[in-house]
């Protein structure tokens, strides 16, 4: 259970993880020292166990984690991992996939009140697509090599039969840990690139308040160039994506986290966190694409509608008005980007 | 029985098919070297094997459909010998099972046994004669490398003498290669020849045999299962004889018994003992009178057994009042309640045994020690019964029988003297003259005001200790009590890291004119230094790839087949020798009873002839009665024979009675089927089974007090008192000549020719008079008492004296170390040493008590045992344990680099720090089987490509110091003093 | 069907690494892959004991629950063995063993490990018994042949017992019976939620 775990314990510095046990105060000179009564016994030595820590001793091997003689965590682990993990993934990416679908069924997808005007306003130069775009592929690949680790093994692999299910998983393990690094690249480009448009203020307080104006149609807060909700993706991807980097760099250099008991920590956060971002994902995925109007042109050609700027970031057209008029010929044809 | 996945098989059926088309062509004995020698030896040059990937095995697992044959040997790796069953297949070893049926191990081993086959893999081993030519290692042909080394050796007899050329033989010899190595020094005309049991049991052997007549251990490790009380010092059973602790610690369970460890360092022995005592190294006198002080203050001592067979006890009475409890604690650092609650459990809870090993004997007092742990078994007549006794664990798996057939500097095989009579009798036996070995001795020039000494006078002066040998080469000339300093080393099987001073040691190997180094590894011999010339590496096969006989620390004699053939170009030490003595010209005279057999390169002497051999000279240790057929008949059946007792059933087939392995004294020739003496001297018994009494050979009174036993003789002897030994005046008084056989009285005759009456139960040939003797139920050396007071020897009654670079400068006024004196032709100068010590202030500046060991994993000098993978990967550093409170003061940490200094030849070990508990404060402990680095430089370049041991380190022995038992010329292994900080 | 477990008897264990070459031996077990190894608890202290350890093949193998895989499974006589083609290296089941058993050859980048090596129980693996393909990949195959693990056989002081749980824990208890005491059936509680009672 993730409660067992004491979180406090992340602070690796603070890890004084190993028992040693009964250490015994030099005898008094004249007391026989009787090693075979004095044995250390199993039954006290797990009794005066601390939660995560382990009965160990000395190795000759250099492998000084074999000095770790029974770790009963072990156990708490296993279950933490096939319960609470896999529960708790579920939840959060199913509730948050009903929740969309809820959502769409009853507000419907978000127009432009007043129509494409025809003429278009850059919104994200071409790196700065390339980042999104680096970044999105990479945390598709990982969240479904990921979820494979999780649920894989009970529904692909009575699909598919053990050893084509496991050759794909060692597929899937190996694109893991390669794609996280330009998925690390992606996350650190994004964050210089935008950091100056995401720093929360009051506007956004306004905005909330107003929830976003996606309630109801033609009620829409002012906006910069970013929203408070994009504001909140950002936050949420930067912050998310950094901690499912340092996890899971840790995850791939086992030696980094030192005690057994910090990867095990790092591993339920690593796998909690990815659940909870493919699920804001999934709502960001929603609402570039089939909830809002005109939203996902920011991303696919780099360009929006004056009309979609004008209704969602008035602030931020209004800061670029006099170049507006002239960065896009108009266009015959409007098309909804869907 | 198990139950496989289906769906697991079916997947992989193509692939599964590929694997095991590859592998299943069955793997013969070309393609296995091929696979696992030259082609893998560059593999781990760099010194780490390549950590990681799952490699394909070299010898593979079991060949399917491939027949196995099942041969048996013993591990080549400690005394206590256990049985190593191999399955065999096309000549390969492919698997190694547990020997069930052997008494002594039942089923098992220790780390080292466990992968003794990896020795056959020969991953590192030396693959072919190599010599050092311009500094290069190069390749030769074992006829070159014979015939270049038999011109310098006999070039150097013509310059320097016989005397200049060292024999240095091996415990890992069978009893027949020991025996072979001794005889072929004495047709070279030397009596500088040795092994091991210098530096492990010599003060042993020689204080146990001044005090009762044989230098053994007197029970067996299974007969420690009928101990009540055990007391250990300065033996860390459970590194060094792993297996021995099956027995001792059942029997601790079964009989609720008592266990001390007296040990400067928490053992893993220890830990299983129910009294720990941590002692200061190198105090064991000052403990053992310390003990004995209470058995006589409270009248515990057994009164009787002293009476009757005992022979000076009052005169250590007398020295033990001295020990107060507050002088023994000042001395050793025990309180003395702990001491008087050990010496009421030891003298009241009987049976008790005494278990002492290195920590005891490697000490300048090492051979005095040893005697005051027999006055303590004496005191307590805890001698010669089951349960009680000196439980001497030796070392290397035949140090007892390379002891035994006298691959030593003082004596000739079986114990019989340098002295006219002995050589005699081998001239007898060998049907040599007396005179041609006389011939071959070197005449000694008067040197320094020393007197000369004829050829007949140096053929019965012993030769130079091992530990001394580099004094020999590197001394002036006219310090050498020999014609010539030593130039030539001849080393078979024998570490070189083992003994102290190794700097100069580097220097004495670097002044030699030849060096020769047979063994299956390289050795420190070859490492050490980088001689551009004159070194020779001569693959020896190891006794898994040879048959014999070996004697086990229990006297146990144990029959060996052949595993393999020798791996690679490696030869047997049989097959070695006898070409070596071709080579000097005595072949002939030297191997004119043996039969020779067709070996590998040829005809080799037969290790079954050569048994039969020592059989025909063996009686005055009994290693008569151990015929090749017995033996061989013992081993096919080990599961006749009693865990406790090691006795057969008297209706079991061939060996009907016997005790196992026929352990000596096994009277009378195989056909008498003496059964062999489970307990020495127990007299409970009658002599036919293994009964005996003490060895009267001090003479039969001192000071008007007789030395023969009082009152008492063993069960069914017909003399009911003490008795001499027995020779044909005594059978002839007796009366019982009449009952010797025509030809047994004819041989007799023969032999004895004027003096008929002189031939003795030792020297008669036809081994009649021990028969007869029998027949009267008694023991054919007399029935004497055991002496508290030895005094031919040094220190009559043993005198604590300190270390000779002591921590304790204040006590060296009271307890010196020995005056300076010369022994064994070079000059021992301890007493100087130790003032020059003082003078200096040493103990201020190298404040740590340093003592070195064992490791179960590791062996002796360890080039064997860190050249198995298997072990090695077990013992990666060099380490030194030191106490957190000694670390901390230095800022040391557990596992970082440290710098040991000692106080000689401004020495110094880069090694790793092991902070831990084990040592007390003040105290620092190292292990001794490692080599290959010098002061802080890997020397893995001086050793022939693919030769190297996988782990190398610093060896101890560069830190340890100057020291020499007077008695043996035992080294001080145990206490010196160090320094310690932080690299 | 017998239940096979280990007991490492820890009042006999002398900590002499037999256990560990004979596996070595038995299976040509590479450098760096410890399938059994020695640990020993208050070095140096009176109290210390030493402990052999490898997998105890667990009553409800946590290393099986977390496999992503599923390549583990438990024999008839609950041996938990897995398959090496299965295997892809994750790490999983070494953090979820409370006792250190799973090994990996270090292969590849990143310190990613190649596929899982444990304790068979002298029993191989999932190809047919006592081939050449099931030794390669998982080692000898003793049960097979009627004998019991090496390890076990082979201990020194015959601390460390090998076979059916019942049979081992009569042994152990018997022992503590007569000596009078025992520091535990080391590992027990934590493999098999049970303990022996003396």
């Amino acid at each position: 259970m993730v409660a067992q775990l004491n979180f406090a314990r992340l602070a690796f510095a603070l890890a004084m993880l190993t028992l040693v046990a009964f250490v015994t105060a030099p005898a008094m000179a004249q007391e026989p020292v009787n090693p075979t009564a004095r044995s250390v016994q199993e039954q006290q030595l797990l009794e005066a166990l601390q939660e995560g820590q382990a009965v160990s001793g000395r190795v000759s091997i250099p492998n000084k984690d074999a000095g770790l003689l029974i770790k009963p965590e072990g156990r708490d682990w296993s279950g933490t991992h096939n319960n609470t993990v896999y529960w708790v993934s579920a939840a959060v990416i199913l509730g948050t996939l009903a929740l969309l679908a809820i959502f769409y069924f009853v507000r419907g997808r978000i127009r432009l009140e007043h129509g494409f005007a025809g003429r278009t306003i850059k919104r994200f130069n071409s790196f700065e697509r390339f980042a999104h775009w680096m970044t999105a592929v990479c945390f598709i690949l990982l969240a479904l090599t990921g979820l494979n680790l999780v649920f894989g093994r009970y529904i692909l692999l009575p699909l598919f039969g053990a050893d084509t299910f496991a050759s794909a998983t060692q597929l899937g393990k190996f694109v893991h840990n390669y794609v996280a690094w330009p998925f690390m690249l992606g996350i650190a480009i994004m964050f210089l690139v935008w950091i100056k448009d995401n720093i929360p203020g009051r506007i956004d307080i306004d905005w909330i308040k107003a929830g976003g104006g996606m309630l109801r149609n033609g009620k829409h807060p002012p906006a910069k160039r970013f929203n408070a909700g994009q504001k909140i993706i950002f936050w949420a991807v930067v912050l998310g994506g950094a901690a499912l980097s340092v996890t899971g760099v840790l995850l791939m250099f086992p030696e980094l986290t030192g005690d057994p008991t910090n990867w095990q920590l790092s591993q339920i956060i690593h796998a909690v966190l990815a659940a909870i971002m493919v699920a804001v994902i999934f709502g960001h995925i929603y609402i570039g694409t089939l909830g809002m109007e005109g939203a996902f042109d920011a991303m696919g050609k780099g360009e929006v509608d004056v009309n979609w700027a004008r209704e969602h970031h008035p602030l931020w057209v209004a800061g670029k008005d006099a170049t507006v008029e002239t960065t896009s010929p108009p266009r015959g044809t409007v098309a909804p980007a869907e | 029985m198990l139950v496989k996945r289906k769906s697991g098989q079916a997947g992989r059926s193509r692939l599964q098919s590929a694997v095991a088309g590859l592998a299943s062509a069955t793997l013969d004995r070309r393609s296995f070297l091929k696979r696992s020698g030259l082609a893998v030896g560059g593999l781990a040059a760099a010194g780490t094997l390549g950590a990681g990937t799952v490699r394909k095995a070299a010898a593979g697992p079991m060949m399917e459909g491939v027949e196995v044959d099942i041969r048996k040997n013993i591990c080549t790796h400690c005394s206590v010998g256990c049985t190593v069953t191999a399955e065999v297949q096309n000549g390969v070893w492919t698997g190694q099972e547990p020997s069930w049926n052997s008494p002594i191990n039942r089923g098992t081993h220790c780390a080292k046994g466990a992968s003794v086959r990896e020795l056959v893999h020969g991953d590192r081993r030396l693959k072919y004669p190599m010599k050092r030519q311009n500094g290069e290692w190069v390749r030769i042909s074992w006829d070159d490398a014979f015939s270049e080394i038999g011109q310098k050796l006999v070039e150097l007899r013509e310059n320097s003498g016989a005397d200049s050329v060292y024999w240095l033989g091996s415990a890992k010899f069978s009893n027949e290669g020991s025996y072979l190595c001794r005889k072929l020094a004495a047709f070279w005309g030397t009596n500088s020849v040795d092994h091991q049991a210098r530096i492990c049991h010599s003060t042993t052997v020689a204080g146990v045999a001044n005090t009762w007549g044989y230098g053994a251990m007197t029970n067996s490790y299974n007969d420690i299962r009928n101990s009540k009380t055990v007391i250990f010092m300065g033996s860390n059973a459970a590194e060094a004889h792993p297996v021995s602790l099956q027995h001792i610690l059942s029997g601790k369970e079964q009989q609720q018994a008592n266990v001390f460890v007296f040990d400067p360092r928490f053992t893993r022995t220890a830990a299983h003992a129910t009294e720990y005592v941590r002692m200061r190294s190198g105090t064991d006198i000052a403990v053992i009178w310390g003990i004995m002080h209470h058995i006589f203050a409270n009248g515990w001592e057994d009164q009787d057994f002293i009476d009757a067979r005992v022979f000076g006890m009052d005169e250590v009475r007398a020295e033990c009042e001295k020990w107060t409890p507050e002088r023994v604690e000042n001395v050793t650092g025990i309180p003395g309640e702990q001491l008087r609650r050990v010496a009421e459990t030891f003298a009241t809870q009987k049976p008790a045994t005494f278990i002492w090993c290195m920590g005891g004997t490697q000490h300048t007092v090492g051979t005095a020690n040893v005697r005051a742990y027999c006055n303590l078994l004496l005191a307590t007549g805890n001698v010669g019964k089951a349960g009680t006794g000196a439980n001497i664990f030796r070392g290397h798996c035949n140090v007892q029988g390379a002891t035994d057939l006298g691959l030593d500097i003082s004596n000739l095989p079986l114990y019989y003297g340098l002295t006219e009579g002995g050589w005699r009798h081998w001239s007898r036996v060998w049907e040599v003259d007396y005179d041609y070995f006389v011939s071959r001795f070197d005449e000694v020039p008067a040197k320094a005001g020393r007197e000369a000494r004829t050829r007949e006078q140096n053929m019965q002066t012993p030769g130079i200790p091992s530990t001394r040998w580099f004094d020999a080469t590197l001394l002036d000339a006219e310090e050498v009590d020999q014609r010539d300093n030593l130039k030539a080393m001849i080393v078979l099987g024998h570490g070189g890291n083992t003994v102290p001073r190794q700097p100069e040691v580097k220097a004495g190997l670097e002044a030699l004119e030849l060096l020769v180094v047979v063994d299956p590894h390289p050795t420190s011999f070859a490492s050490l230094h980088a001689r551009p010339d004159g070194t020779y590496l001569l693959p020896a096969a190891t006794q898994f790839e040879c048959n014999g006989s070996r004697t086990c620390s229990n006297r146990s004699i144990q029959w060996y087949e052949k595993i393999v053939d020798p791996i690679f170009e490696s030869a047997t030490d049989y097959w070695i020798m006898y070409r070596l003595a071709q080579e000097l010209g005595f072949a002939e005279e030297m191997f004119k009873n043996i039969e020779m057999v067709e070996g590998k390169f040829g005809p080799e002497p037969s290790a079954e002839s050569l048994l039969r051999e020592i059989n025909r000279g063996g009686w005055s240790t009994g290693y008569c009665g151990q015929s090749p057929e017995r033996l061989k008949a013992h081993m096919a059946n080990q599961d006749k024979f009693d865990l406790v007792t090691l006795r057969a059933p008297a209706d079991a087939p061939d060996v009907g009675g016997d005790f196992y392995g026929l352990p000596w004294p096994c009277w009378g020739t195989p056909e008498v089927r003496h059964p062999g003496t489970h307990i020495l001297y127990n007299s409970e018994v009658h002599v036919m089974d293994g009964g005996g009494n003490f060895r009267p050979r001090f003479g039969l009174e001192r000071d008007g007090v007789t030395l023969l036993a009082e009152g008492t003789s063993s069960v069914g002897a017909e003399l009911d008192d003490g008795y001499p030994e027995f020779t044909m005046a005594v059978l002839r008084e007796l009366g019982w000549d009449g009952d010797l056989t025509a030809e047994e009285l004819s041989q007799i005759e023969r032999q004895g020719g004027d003096d008929v009456d002189a031939v003795s139960w030792s020297t008669d040939l036809s081994g009649g008079i021990q028969r007869v003797v029998m027949e009267h139920g008694c023991v054919p050396f007399g029935n004497g008492k055991a002496r508290a007071v030895a005094w031919n020897l040094p220190d009559p009654v043993p005198q604590h004296r300190e270390p000779i670079y002591t921590p304790r400068p204040d006590l060296v006024a009271e307890f010196p170390t020995r005056d300076d004196a010369r022994e064994f032709r070079v000059p021992n100068i301890g007493h100087t040493v130790q003032q020059a010590a003082i003078d200096k202030g040493i103990p201020e500046s190298f404040p740590i008590v340093l003592t070195s060991g064992r490791l179960v994993e590791y062996e002796g000098g360890g080039e064997e045992t860190r050249s198995n993978r298997w072990l090695a990967e077990l013992q990666q550093d060099m380490f030194v344990e030191i106490n957190p409170a000694d670390a901390a003061e230095r800022g040391i940490t557990d596992g970082g680099w440290v710098w040991v200094t000692g106080p000689e030849n401004d020495s110094r070990a880069r090694v790793k720090a092991l902070v831990t508990e084990r040592v007390g404060k003040g105290a620092a402990f190292m292990p001794f089987h490692f080599a290959g680095w010098y002061q802080g430089e890997s020397q893995r370049g001086n050793y022939p490509e693919g030769t190297d041991p996988i782990v190398l380190g610093e060896m101890v022995n560069q830190i340890t110091t100057y020291g020499y038992d007077p008695v043996t010329g035992m080294h001080e292994g145990k206490a010196t003093l160090c320094q310690i900080e932080a690299a | 069907m017998a239940r096979m477990k280990f007991l490492c008897d820890a009042d006999r264990c002398i900590e002499c690494n037999a256990c560990v070459t004979a596996c070595k031996n038995e299976h040509e077990v590479p450098w760096g892959i410890n399938r059994r190894r020695v640990v020993t608890i208050n070095d140096g202290l009176p109290g210390e004991r030493s402990v052999s350890m490898a997998c105890m093949h667990c009553t409800d193998a946590p290393c099986a629950s977390v496999c992503p895989v599923d390549c583990f499974y438990t024999t008839a006589d609950a041996v938990v063995l897995h398959s090496k083609d299965l295997c892809i290296g994750c790490g999983y089941c070494f953090y979820a063993c409370p006792f250190g058993a799973p090994q990996y050859p270090k292969v590849g980048n990143f310190g990613s490990r190649g596929k899982m090596d444990k304790c068979t129980y002298c029993a191989g693996g999932p190809e047919a018994d006592m081939t050449m393909a099931e030794y390669e990949k998982y080692g000898a195959n003793r049960l097979a042949e009627g004998k019991l693990p090496l390890c076990a056989e082979m201990c020194s002081t015959k601390a460390l017992l090998a076979g059916d749980g019942e049979i081992i824990a009569e042994i152990y208890r018997e022992r503590v019976t007569t000596r009078g005491y025992g520091s535990g059936a080391w590992g027990w509680q934590t493999a098999y939620q049970e303990t022996i009672n003396v």
